[in-house]
């Protein structure tokens, strides 16, 4: 059974909507701004990719802003019993701000994910089946990868799949603790890259069954998930995981990695985790193909930054362009083959692989296909 | 199929195993590393970090992953998945208190690194060297049952040959090694905290006991 993307809409620091996101990536140009929201904190960085234009009304977390606000189209559209999968490392964090800030525990309970979970259903009005994910920056990937099976297994005829999270106080301290965050806009694959920026997004996508052979939606062709089980926040240095991961992905497809178009890569800028991908990409394909991150350009979206980066990867499809790594000045030199700081123009690319790795040593990755050229 | 459920609470710890030899026992104290050690059978590096949920689990699943033949017959690919009404709720607390507490400058990444749903299974991944999917994944229907089905589909659905399924928070954890065949989930479905499915299963145990 093929599962396609039947419908999607992302929020980036780019703006609202994929042309937004597909334009700003092509454009070259970061949507990485100097903040001043942690100003006073004395944290490694004041970058961050925040999306523009929000109104968060008080009380309110920036996560259930954003996704109000890209979900008012859906509102009345859904068969009421459509499954639902929210994918987020934490739900809304700043309730656990808020809670120990002015000393009101109570409001601790309100950043649980499934609290959110409620809210997403109530605001659709959907009363099916409704899960919560949470696989660190795997999430959405691996929630794409639940929602295509349930449809393969028959279970549903169409899922609905939610991820979104936000740059918090919580999230920032903890990365800037662990020394992860770069002091200038992030530049995956590059030979000085020194670290991530982080962002915030929110993205959906409708999920469905679609055998027809004429359809131009991006299909879900295979997917695969590990874990390193070598560290907590460091990847495996030789690969394995997200080696096997790939090695899954294509054999559910029935497809060779030789096959693969480009890569939809994880790419946070961090040392080890884009030499990681590097030798994983290296190890699985013959050649090398045209890899890009998204992360110079939006940052690092976490949970959130596996969907965005598939949904990029179906225009890139579509169209036959790869868009460019976004910050890329001077590729690492195991990158050289592979990365670029122009679109590469394939003319066809109709099989990509999408990559995501998390804490915890989480791997997934989705190989996509069946997106006509237009 | 239910191969093993097995529990770790601050009294008392077990494994019951559908037709087999099931046991239990009252809990050593998880602050000594050499209890930790006798119960794991194997080095944990980073065990004086661990959070107290974090040990629980980690017995529970080395309990039922002893008492399942997956790794005998070829060390199959295991993954992890785990659930819970909170969440990291705790640790996330914890983490935020500490680094407010210090100042709003800098936190402890000892603690940030727990402030996610699948930090406990990363741990129990890295100690029982298990390499299949990790995730958390939270059920309206919240019975445990609803766990063991997820896990489940994870084999049916060929992304992993079999699944230890959490159920933890900071006072107990059950785990159930589940893998292929048919769903034989229907006497977990029960809503109960963790602490009280480690009562129903040493009971269980209990009263198959001989005489």
């Amino acid at each position: 059974m093929n599962v396609v993307i039947a419908q999607s809409d992302v929020a980036t620091a780019y703006g609202w909507g994929l042309d937004a996101l597909w334009n700003g990536l092509l454009s070259n140009r970061t949507a990485i701004r100097s903040t001043d929201r942690f100003a006073q904190r004395g944290f490694l960085s004041n970058q961050a990719a925040i999306v523009p234009g929000l109104e968060v009304s008080p009380q309110e977390s920036r996560a259930l802003a954003m996704l109000k606000r890209l979900l008012f189209p859906l509102i009345g559209k859904l068969d009421p019993k459509t499954p639902l999968i929210l994918a987020t490392t934490v739900g809304e964090i700043e309730y656990v701000e808020w809670a120990i800030l002015n000393h009101r525990p109570d409001l601790a309970l309100q950043s649980r994910p499934q609290v959110l979970l409620g809210r997403i259903k109530h605001l659709l009005g959907l009363v099916g089946p409704a899960t919560v994910i949470s696989s660190a920056c795997a999430s959405s990937a691996i929630a794409l990868a639940r929602a295509a099976a349930a449809i393969r297994r028959g279970d549903a005829k169409k899922v609905l799949v939610v991820t979104c999270d936000s740059i918090s106080e919580f999230v920032y301290s903890g990365f800037s603790t662990l020394l992860s965050l770069c002091d200038e806009p992030a530049r995956p694959f590059d030979a000085e890259r020194s670290g991530l920026t982080l962002g915030e997004a929110a993205a959906w996508a409708l999920l469905e069954s679609n055998d027809s052979p004429d359809d131009r939606a991006m299909s879900i062709l295979g997917w695969g998930n590990t874990t390193d089980a070598v560290h907590m926040t460091a990847p495996d240095r030789n690969a394995r995981g997200l080696s096997r991961a790939i090695a899954k992905a294509c054999s559910m497809a029935g497809r060779t990695a030789g096959e693969i178009s480009f890569i939809a890569a994880h790419g946070t800028a961090t040392m080890y985790s884009d030499a990681m991908e590097l030798l994983a990409f290296s190890a699985a394909t013959a050649a090398p193909k045209p890899i890009f991150s998204v992360k110079g350009g939006i940052g690092h979206t976490l949970a959130s930054a596996g969907l965005v980066q598939i949904l990029i990867a179906g225009r890139a499809m579509s169209l036959g362009l790869v868009p460019p790594t976004v910050g890329l000045a001077v590729p690492d030199p195991a990158a050289a083959a592979w990365v670029h700081n122009t679109p590469v123009d394939l003319g066809r690319a109709p099989l990509a692989l999408s990559t995501s790795s998390g804490f915890g040593g989480v791997n997934t990755a989705v190989l996509l296909g069946g997106a006509e050229q237009s | 199929m239910i191969r093993a459920v097995s529990w770790f609470c601050a009294d008392h710890h077990g494994v019951f195993v559908p037709g087999g030899r099931s046991w239990q026992k009252p809990s050593p104290k998880l602050s000594v590393a050499a209890d930790i050690l006798a119960l794991v059978g194997r080095p944990v590096n980073y065990y004086p970090r661990m959070t107290t949920e974090a040990r629980h689990c980690l017995c529970a699943a080395s309990m039922a992953l002893a008492a399942t033949p997956w790794r005998a017959s070829g060390n199959p690919e295991i993954g992890l998945l785990c659930g819970g009404s909170d969440g990291c709720l705790a640790a996330n607390q914890e983490y935020f208190r500490d680094y407010v507490a210090s100042g709003r400058s800098l936190g402890r990444g000892n603690l940030f690194i727990y402030t996610l749903p699948t930090s406990v299974l990363g741990e129990v991944a890295i100690v029982l060297s298990l390499a299949g999917p990790c995730l958390f994944i939270h059920d309206e229907t919240r019975p445990l049952s609803a766990l063991a089905r997820h896990a489940r589909e994870f084999v049916v659905d060929g992304e992993a040959n079999a699944m230890l399924a959490l159920w933890s928070d900071t006072s107990a954890a059950v785990c159930l090694a589940v893998d292929g065949g048919g769903d034989d989930s229907a006497w977990l479905s029960k809503e109960l905290s963790p602490l009280q499915w480690a009562g129903e299963f040493q009971g269980l145990v209990q009263s198959r006991a001989p005489a």
